[in-house]
Protein backbone atom coordinates (compact mmCIF):
# COMPACT_ATOMS: atom_id res chain seq x y z
CA UNK A 1 0.00 0.00 0.00
CA UNK A 2 2.59 2.50 1.50
CA UNK A 3 5.82 3.20 -1.02
CA UNK A 4 8.52 2.20 0.55
CA UNK A 5 11.00 4.84 -0.95
CA UNK A 6 14.53 3.64 0.44
CA UNK A 7 16.82 6.85 0.43
CA UNK A 8 20.63 7.42 0.99
CA UNK A 9 19.72 8.10 4.88
CA UNK A 10 17.91 4.76 5.04
CA UNK A 11 21.15 3.30 3.68
CA UNK A 12 23.19 5.34 5.57
CA UNK A 13 22.02 4.95 9.21
CA UNK A 14 21.08 1.28 8.27
CA UNK A 15 24.68 0.81 7.75
CA UNK A 16 25.71 2.43 11.38
CA UNK A 17 23.14 0.21 12.66
CA UNK A 18 24.88 -3.01 11.26
CA UNK A 19 28.24 -1.98 11.82
CA UNK A 20 27.74 -1.36 15.48
CA UNK A 21 25.87 -4.18 15.89
CA UNK A 22 29.22 -5.60 14.71
CA UNK A 23 30.92 -3.98 17.44
CA UNK A 24 28.67 -4.85 20.34
CA UNK A 25 28.86 -8.67 18.84
CA UNK A 26 32.17 -8.82 18.73
CA UNK A 27 32.65 -6.71 22.22
CA UNK A 28 29.98 -8.77 24.53
CA UNK A 29 28.47 -11.72 22.11
CA UNK A 30 25.01 -11.78 21.35
CA UNK A 31 24.17 -10.82 24.55
CA UNK A 32 25.35 -7.34 23.80
CA UNK A 33 23.46 -7.01 20.75
CA UNK A 34 20.10 -7.64 22.13
CA UNK A 35 21.60 -5.06 25.18
CA UNK A 36 21.85 -2.66 22.29
CA UNK A 37 18.57 -3.18 21.31
CA UNK A 38 16.57 -3.18 24.63
CA UNK A 39 18.46 0.41 25.79
CA UNK A 40 17.57 2.26 22.61
CA UNK A 41 13.78 0.90 22.99
CA UNK A 42 13.97 1.68 26.10
CA UNK A 43 15.89 5.35 25.38
CA UNK A 44 12.54 6.08 22.82
CA UNK A 45 10.16 4.90 25.37
CA UNK A 46 11.13 7.49 27.72
CA UNK A 47 10.99 10.39 25.02
CA UNK A 48 7.79 9.22 23.60
CA UNK A 49 5.62 12.29 25.36
CA UNK A 50 8.30 14.64 24.28
CA UNK A 51 8.34 13.13 20.53
CA UNK A 52 4.31 13.44 20.38
CA UNK A 53 4.67 17.23 21.34
CA UNK A 54 7.58 17.62 18.92
CA UNK A 55 5.44 16.64 15.92
CA UNK A 56 2.24 18.24 17.18
CA UNK A 57 4.15 21.28 17.51
CA UNK A 58 5.85 21.11 14.26
CA UNK A 59 2.47 19.83 12.16
CA UNK A 60 0.88 23.23 14.00
CA UNK A 61 3.49 25.31 12.38
CA UNK A 62 3.34 24.01 9.06
CA UNK A 63 -0.15 24.17 9.13
CA UNK A 64 0.07 28.20 10.23
CA UNK A 65 3.12 28.95 7.68
CA UNK A 66 1.54 28.65 4.37
CA UNK A 67 4.07 28.41 1.41
CA UNK A 68 1.47 30.86 -0.54
CA UNK A 69 2.33 33.73 2.50
CA UNK A 70 5.46 33.26 2.45
CA UNK A 71 6.39 33.82 -1.01
CA UNK A 72 4.07 36.65 -1.04
CA UNK A 73 5.61 38.24 1.28
CA UNK A 74 9.00 37.87 0.05
CA UNK A 75 8.64 38.82 -3.43
CA UNK A 76 11.42 40.26 -5.10
CA UNK A 77 12.73 42.43 -1.75
CA UNK A 78 16.45 43.62 -1.41
CA UNK A 79 19.22 45.45 0.28
CA UNK A 80 18.87 45.73 3.86
CA UNK A 81 14.82 45.25 4.33
CA UNK A 82 14.62 42.31 2.14
CA UNK A 83 17.61 40.47 3.95
CA UNK A 84 15.36 41.04 6.84
CA UNK A 85 12.55 39.82 5.83
CA UNK A 86 14.23 36.78 4.06
CA UNK A 87 15.57 36.02 7.26
CA UNK A 88 12.48 36.28 8.79
CA UNK A 89 10.59 34.44 5.79
CA UNK A 90 13.28 31.45 6.33
CA UNK A 91 13.04 31.21 10.01
CA UNK A 92 9.44 30.40 9.82
CA UNK A 93 8.99 28.20 6.90
CA UNK A 94 8.09 25.04 7.41
CA UNK A 95 9.23 21.74 6.27
CA UNK A 96 12.56 20.28 4.38
CA UNK A 97 14.98 21.27 1.46
CA UNK A 98 12.27 19.60 -0.55
CA UNK A 99 10.26 22.64 0.27
CA UNK A 100 12.58 25.85 0.45
CA UNK A 101 14.81 24.65 -2.68
CA UNK A 102 11.92 25.11 -4.79
CA UNK A 103 11.06 28.62 -2.87
CA UNK A 104 14.64 29.79 -3.04
CA UNK A 105 14.38 28.66 -6.84
CA UNK A 106 11.59 30.78 -7.80
CA UNK A 107 12.52 33.82 -6.12
CA UNK A 108 15.74 33.70 -8.00
CA UNK A 109 13.75 33.68 -11.21
CA UNK A 110 11.73 36.48 -10.14
CA UNK A 111 14.33 38.86 -9.48
CA UNK A 112 15.74 38.43 -5.69
CA UNK A 113 19.25 39.42 -5.16
CA UNK A 114 21.94 37.10 -4.24
CA UNK A 115 21.86 38.26 -0.65
CA UNK A 116 18.44 38.35 0.37
CA UNK A 117 18.64 34.70 -1.52
CA UNK A 118 21.66 33.56 0.73
CA UNK A 119 19.78 35.20 3.63
CA UNK A 120 16.68 32.95 3.50
CA UNK A 121 18.40 29.77 2.95
CA UNK A 122 21.22 30.60 5.64
CA UNK A 123 18.20 31.77 7.87
CA UNK A 124 16.22 28.14 6.50
CA UNK A 125 19.00 26.26 7.82
CA UNK A 126 20.19 28.20 11.11
CA UNK A 127 16.76 30.03 12.57
CA UNK A 128 14.26 27.11 11.45
CA UNK A 129 11.36 27.45 13.83
CA UNK A 130 10.04 24.38 12.60
CA UNK A 131 13.19 22.66 13.87
CA UNK A 132 13.08 23.95 17.14
CA UNK A 133 10.87 21.78 19.33
CA UNK A 134 13.09 18.60 17.69
CA UNK A 135 16.27 20.68 18.89
CA UNK A 136 14.36 21.19 22.15
CA UNK A 137 13.08 17.70 22.82
CA UNK A 138 16.63 16.14 22.35
CA UNK A 139 19.26 18.63 23.39
CA UNK A 140 17.78 20.37 26.30
CA UNK A 141 16.89 23.81 27.22
CA UNK A 142 20.80 24.79 27.75
CA UNK A 143 22.13 23.51 24.48
CA UNK A 144 18.99 24.49 22.49
CA UNK A 145 19.91 28.19 24.06
CA UNK A 146 23.23 28.29 23.16
CA UNK A 147 22.88 27.50 19.93
CA UNK A 148 20.34 29.72 18.88
CA UNK A 149 21.65 32.88 20.82
CA UNK A 150 25.30 32.08 18.75
CA UNK A 151 23.87 31.51 15.78
CA UNK A 152 21.40 34.66 15.97
CA UNK A 153 23.74 37.12 13.93
CA UNK A 154 24.89 35.04 11.09
CA UNK A 155 21.96 34.91 8.80
CA UNK A 156 21.87 38.88 7.92
CA UNK A 157 25.29 38.99 8.13
CA UNK A 158 25.97 36.00 5.82
CA UNK A 159 23.55 37.84 3.78
CA UNK A 160 24.76 40.82 3.54
CA UNK A 161 28.66 39.95 3.09
CA UNK A 162 27.45 37.87 -0.16
CA UNK A 163 25.91 40.50 -1.68
CA UNK A 164 28.74 42.64 -0.96
CA UNK A 165 31.16 40.26 -2.19
CA UNK A 166 29.60 38.36 -5.11
CA UNK A 167 26.20 40.72 -5.47
CA UNK A 168 27.21 40.97 -9.14
CA UNK A 169 27.32 37.27 -10.03
CA UNK A 170 23.39 36.79 -9.72
CA UNK A 171 23.18 37.30 -13.34
CA UNK A 172 24.95 34.87 -14.05
CA UNK A 173 23.46 32.05 -11.43
CA UNK A 174 20.14 33.20 -12.88
CA UNK A 175 20.95 32.61 -16.19
CA UNK A 176 23.05 29.05 -15.45
CA UNK A 177 19.78 27.59 -14.05
CA UNK A 178 16.91 28.91 -16.16
CA UNK B 1 7.53 15.08 32.53
CA UNK B 2 10.43 17.10 32.16
CA UNK B 3 10.71 20.82 31.33
CA UNK B 4 11.12 20.45 27.58
CA UNK B 5 8.23 18.36 27.36
CA UNK B 6 6.17 20.76 29.72
CA UNK B 7 7.21 23.67 27.44
CA UNK B 8 6.84 21.86 24.14
CA UNK B 9 3.38 20.88 25.35
CA UNK B 10 2.41 24.36 26.50
CA UNK B 11 3.69 25.67 23.24
CA UNK B 12 1.73 23.09 21.54
CA UNK B 13 -1.45 23.86 22.95
CA UNK B 14 -1.30 27.63 22.47
CA UNK B 15 -1.12 27.28 18.90
CA UNK B 16 -3.84 24.92 18.72
CA UNK B 17 -6.29 27.04 20.52
CA UNK B 18 -4.73 29.70 18.19
CA UNK B 19 -5.51 27.71 15.09
CA UNK B 20 -8.55 26.89 16.41
CA UNK B 21 -10.04 30.18 16.63
CA UNK B 22 -8.51 31.16 13.43
CA UNK B 23 -11.60 28.73 11.94
CA UNK B 24 -10.61 27.60 8.87
CA UNK B 25 -9.62 23.98 9.77
CA UNK B 26 -6.03 24.88 10.49
CA UNK B 27 -5.88 23.19 13.93
CA UNK B 28 -7.31 19.80 12.31
CA UNK B 29 -4.67 20.04 9.55
CA UNK B 30 -1.99 20.77 11.98
CA UNK B 31 -2.37 17.53 13.84
CA UNK B 32 -2.50 15.26 10.68
CA UNK B 33 0.25 17.38 9.25
CA UNK B 34 2.04 16.00 12.49
CA UNK B 35 0.45 12.56 12.84
CA UNK B 36 1.15 11.86 9.13
CA UNK B 37 5.10 13.32 9.71
CA UNK B 38 5.45 10.70 12.69
CA UNK B 39 4.35 7.97 10.94
CA UNK B 40 6.68 8.61 7.80
CA UNK B 41 9.51 8.98 9.94
CA UNK B 42 8.81 6.37 12.07
CA UNK B 43 11.18 3.51 10.76
CA UNK B 44 14.00 5.86 11.00
CA UNK B 45 13.82 7.02 14.19
CA UNK B 46 13.29 3.45 15.30
CA UNK B 47 16.85 3.23 13.38
CA UNK B 48 18.04 6.43 15.20
CA UNK B 49 17.14 4.85 18.68
CA UNK B 50 18.56 1.55 17.68
CA UNK B 51 22.25 3.43 17.38
CA UNK B 52 21.39 5.51 20.40
CA UNK B 53 21.04 2.02 22.11
CA UNK B 54 24.63 1.03 21.22
CA UNK B 55 25.96 4.29 22.01
CA UNK B 56 24.65 3.74 24.93
CA UNK B 57 25.64 0.04 25.69
CA UNK B 58 29.29 0.26 23.95
CA UNK B 59 30.30 2.52 26.39
CA UNK B 60 32.33 4.66 23.82
CA UNK B 61 33.35 7.87 26.07
CA UNK B 62 37.09 7.34 25.65
CA UNK B 63 36.57 7.72 21.86
CA UNK B 64 34.42 10.11 22.07
CA UNK B 65 36.37 12.26 24.80
CA UNK B 66 39.80 11.98 22.40
CA UNK B 67 38.29 12.84 19.22
CA UNK B 68 35.82 15.37 20.42
CA UNK B 69 36.01 15.71 24.13
CA UNK B 70 35.80 19.03 26.27
CA UNK B 71 39.71 19.03 25.91
CA UNK B 72 40.10 18.40 22.15
CA UNK B 73 40.74 22.07 21.22
CA UNK B 74 40.81 22.98 17.20
CA UNK B 75 40.99 19.29 15.89
CA UNK B 76 37.77 18.75 17.89
CA UNK B 77 35.91 21.53 16.49
CA UNK B 78 37.18 20.57 12.84
CA UNK B 79 35.72 16.76 13.30
CA UNK B 80 32.53 17.60 14.59
CA UNK B 81 31.92 20.40 11.56
CA UNK B 82 33.00 17.18 9.64
CA UNK B 83 30.60 14.72 11.20
CA UNK B 84 28.14 17.28 10.75
CA UNK B 85 28.47 17.42 7.09
CA UNK B 86 27.80 13.69 6.54
CA UNK B 87 25.31 13.32 9.38
CA UNK B 88 22.10 12.33 7.11
CA UNK B 89 18.16 12.58 7.94
CA UNK B 90 15.91 15.12 9.48
CA UNK B 91 15.80 17.10 13.22
CA UNK B 92 14.11 13.82 14.45
CA UNK B 93 17.23 11.77 13.33
CA UNK B 94 20.05 13.42 13.83
CA UNK B 95 19.13 15.57 17.54
CA UNK B 96 18.81 11.76 19.49
CA UNK B 97 22.34 11.22 18.08
CA UNK B 98 24.03 14.20 18.66
CA UNK B 99 22.26 13.82 22.15
CA UNK B 100 23.89 10.67 22.44
CA UNK B 101 27.50 11.35 21.90
CA UNK B 102 26.68 14.49 23.85
CA UNK B 103 26.09 12.48 27.13
CA UNK B 104 28.88 10.06 25.86
CA UNK B 105 31.34 12.96 26.71
CA UNK B 106 31.47 15.17 23.71
CA UNK B 107 32.52 18.63 24.77
CA UNK B 108 30.43 21.77 24.33
CA UNK B 109 32.09 23.22 21.26
CA UNK B 110 32.50 20.19 19.33
CA UNK B 111 28.49 19.34 19.78
CA UNK B 112 27.47 23.16 18.75
CA UNK B 113 29.62 23.02 16.01
CA UNK B 114 28.07 18.96 14.61
CA UNK B 115 24.23 20.74 15.25
CA UNK B 116 25.75 23.88 13.62
CA UNK B 117 27.47 21.86 10.13
CA UNK B 118 24.47 19.63 10.30
CA UNK B 119 22.33 22.78 9.90
CA UNK B 120 24.05 24.61 7.74
CA UNK B 121 26.59 22.40 5.62
CA UNK B 122 25.12 18.69 5.10
CA UNK B 123 25.94 17.52 2.38
CA UNK B 124 22.48 15.83 1.43
CA UNK B 125 20.84 19.47 1.09
CA UNK B 126 23.68 20.26 -1.63
CA UNK B 127 22.67 17.62 -3.97
CA UNK B 128 18.85 19.30 -3.54
CA UNK B 129 20.01 23.09 -3.77
CA UNK B 130 21.94 22.11 -6.80
CA UNK B 131 18.76 21.87 -9.40
CA UNK B 132 16.98 25.03 -7.96
CA UNK B 133 20.31 27.69 -7.75
CA UNK B 134 23.34 26.13 -8.83
CA UNK B 135 26.84 25.25 -8.30
CA UNK B 136 27.57 28.89 -8.28
CA UNK B 137 25.53 29.80 -5.58
CA UNK B 138 26.12 26.67 -3.39
CA UNK B 139 30.05 27.38 -4.08
CA UNK B 140 29.59 30.91 -2.89
CA UNK B 141 27.54 29.72 0.29
CA UNK B 142 30.10 26.94 1.66
CA UNK B 143 32.91 29.30 1.30
CA UNK B 144 31.04 31.66 3.49
CA UNK B 145 29.51 29.21 5.48
CA UNK B 146 32.23 26.95 6.05
CA UNK B 147 33.67 28.99 9.02
CA UNK B 148 30.63 29.14 10.84
CA UNK B 149 30.18 25.66 12.87
CA UNK B 150 34.15 25.96 14.05
CA UNK B 151 33.25 29.45 14.78
CA UNK B 152 30.31 28.75 16.60
CA UNK B 153 31.95 25.92 18.49
CA UNK B 154 34.49 28.31 19.58
CA UNK B 155 32.63 31.17 20.89
CA UNK B 156 30.87 28.40 22.42
CA UNK B 157 33.59 26.86 24.47
CA UNK B 158 34.76 30.41 25.47
CA UNK B 159 31.53 32.05 26.94
CA UNK B 160 30.16 28.45 28.43
CA UNK B 161 32.95 26.61 29.14
CA UNK B 162 34.06 23.25 28.00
Amino acid sequence: MRKWKPNWTTFTLTGVTLALAAVALGQGGSRMVFDGLVSGGQTLLSVIPLLLAAFLLAGLVQALVSREVVERWLGSSSGWRGILLACLGGALLPGGPYVYCPIAGAMLQSGAGLGVLMAFVTSKNLWSVSRLPYEFAFLGTHLTLIRYGLTLVIPPLVGLLTEALFGGAIGRIREAVQ
Amino acid sequence: MNQATLILVVLALVLLIYAWRRGDGSHRRGVSMGWRTLKRTLPLLLVAFIIVGYINVLEPQDLVSSWIGPGSGWRGLLVGTGAGMLLPGGPYVVFPLIAALYQAGAGLGPTLAIITSWSSLALLTVSFELPFLGWRFTAIRLGICLIIPPLVGLVGTLLFGG
